[in-house]
């Protein structure tokens, strides 16, 4: 068995689909782009041609306004893979964007006690790669 | 229901291969093994399995290893398929060959996986092969390894019931002492609340013994018509119902962090036996994290949403309480080979409802669930069995 494996020490990058460079695109220019039905009014992350409420393909892109808050998080410490082991501790968030969506992020920092259920949280796109942003996000300080 | 599996296809066989750390031995060695012990149970020659079902293999390189298996074991099945969907398959397999049998489409199923993610693998592709099972454009990307779903799930759990650290703790200790007494289990050294608050933190709010072990092994059943069960086994173990669920792929769009859709397919299930959580005797119940098992005490409907902490901590998940549960010791303390591991709760609940698990057996069990989920209880699949008198 081989017991080595390059792309394991690489971290798993996004390929943008046919449904999904919209989203990266909008992504390189720091906007979290949902979908918002014209006919139903529902408002979706991810990106897909159809509406999943009500399989309208009257969508509108439109930038989110970064604002959520968090709806479970947990702290990471065995990494998934070795690319990850430098980056432990990291926390994992379920962000509910104040548009309604509910998406996986990360925090930005390391500030784990600081860390709580539905505490507020904005947007922060970090860039990861020459083609990706990924779309983070930091605790709100009031 | 117009149609219904109530009855109509019994268990006749199980077997496994060794378990736990099993050293040179493949995923399809394994699963032979597995499959020639369950043939020997069902006093059956190979010649007489027309369908085979299996998982996936993480350290076997076949992506068809249903079919590979039967090359393996020289059987031409007229019915194969390799199923995924991830930890469920073990349920989803024995539904889907009930299914099979009862339509014509195959007259004896062998439902089968192995494989060896301990001595296979390194760990960190174990951990890895784990991970790939998540969306790579909106999960993977922020390093979220399917614990990580499973964790956030139990988090807000915690938050909403105030369900403790301490009350998951007792899962994995009371599983221990299930484990202590089953021969072949891989964690035998009985553990306390506070070692389990001790160990080192993976994902939180889940600790190091919080989490299933990685493990070799694979486990066999075979499954006939209930009219042809008789002639291999005096004590067949019937199918009496099934349900299956599929709420959501991503983990952000499941519909409530804290509520399954165990909740479907139990009701799905039950219904078709024409049971109810209260009459079930003994369970076999998917336990990748402790706090997953609370949760599903809650959905399969043994105990009230939020209160399964107590329930647990009242002992009413080992022997003498109300549900019995994960007799062998589960994933947390008997074996996790990835996707074979939910073969093991079926293979210890027929045992029970045979009543041959000598001094682990539960008292007058005649009616037992195996309940299989996955991918962030993405995936849910629940089987009602029955002994003869229950049918």
């Amino acid at each position: 068995m081989n017991k080595t494996s390059k792309d394991s020490l690489e971290k798993p990058l996004p390929t943008p689909d046919g449904d999904s460079q919209v989203f990266w695109d909008g992504l390189k220019k720091g906007e979290l782009l949902l979908q918002h039905c014209d006919d139903c009014g529902h408002v979706q992350y991810y990106q897909q041609r159809i509406c999943r409420q009500c399989q309208s393909v009257n969508l509108q892109h439109k930038a989110a306004s970064g604002r959520g808050t968090i709806h479970s998080f947990s702290v990471v410490y065995r990494a998934p893979g070795p690319a990850f082991k430098e980056d432990v501790p990291y926390a994992v968030l379920l962000i509910d964007l104040e548009e309604g969506p509910r998406m996986i992020s990360s925090l930005v920092g390391k500030d784990f006690n600081a860390l709580d259920f539905d505490i507020p949280v904005k947007l922060k796109t970090i860039r990861v790669a020459d083609e990706i942003c990924l779309p983070c996000f930091e605790l709100t300080i009031s | 229901m117009a149609n219904s599996l109530r009855g109509k296809v019994a268990i006749v066989g199980v077997g496994q291969s060794p378990t736990g750390r099993v050293p040179g031995r493949s995923p399809l060695d394994l699963t032979a093994e597995a499959t020639l012990n369950a043939l020997a149970d069902a006093n059956m020659e190979k010649a007489e399995i027309d369908g085979v079902l299996t998982g996936n293999a993480f350290a076997s390189s076949f992506h068809r290893f249903s079919v590979a298996l039967s090359e393996y074991l020289n059987i031409q099945p007229s019915y194969s398929n390799t199923l995924q969907v991830s930890g469920a398959t073990a349920g989803a397999a024995v539904n889907t060959a009930a299914a099979a049998i009862h339509s014509g489409l195959a007259d004896t199923v062998l439902v089968a996986c192995g494989d060896s993610l301990l001595t296979g693998m390194t760990p960190d592709m174990a951990m890895r092969a784990m991970t790939e099972s998540r969306d790579q454009q909106y999960e993977m990307p922020f390093g979220i390894p399917v614990a990580n779903t499973f964790a956030m799930t139990a988090h807000r759990h915690m938050k909403e019931y105030g369900t403790t650290s301490e009350q998951m703790a007792q899962v994995a200790v009371t599983f221990r002492e299930h484990a202590s007494r089953t021969p072949g289990a891989q964690k035998t050294e009985l553990i306390t609340v506070d070692d389990v608050i001790n160990s080192k933190m993976v994902s939180s709010p889940y600790r190091k013994l919080d989490c299933s072990l990685i493990s070799d092994g694979a486990a066999a059943l075979i499954l006939t018509s209930a009219e042809r069960a008789l002639d291999y086994t005096e004590t067949p173990i019937y199918i009496l119902g099934g349900g299956e669920y599929y709420s959501h792929e991503h983990i952000f769009l499941m519909p409530e962090l804290t509520q399954t859709g165990a909740v479907n397919s139990a009701q799905k299930a039950y219904e078709m036996a024409g049971v109810t959580a209260a009459d079930i005797d003994v369970a076999g119940i998917y336990d990748c994290f402790t706090g997953t098992v609370l949760m599903m005490l809650e959905d399969l409907g043994f105990c009230k949403k939020g209160e399964s902490g107590s329930f647990v901590e009242d002992g009413q998940m080992t022997y003498g309480g109300q549900i019995p549960t994960n007799t062998h010791g589960g994933m947390l303390s008997y074996a996790h080979p990835g996707i074979p591991a939910a073969w093991f709760h079926f293979v210890e609940v027929v045992r029970q409802l045979r009543s041959s698990c000598g001094e682990r057996q539960v008292d007058n069990a005649e009616l037992g669930i195996v309940h299989t989920l996955g991918a962030g209880f993405s995936t849910q699949a629940t089987t009602i069995l029955g002994t003869q008198s229950t049918r």
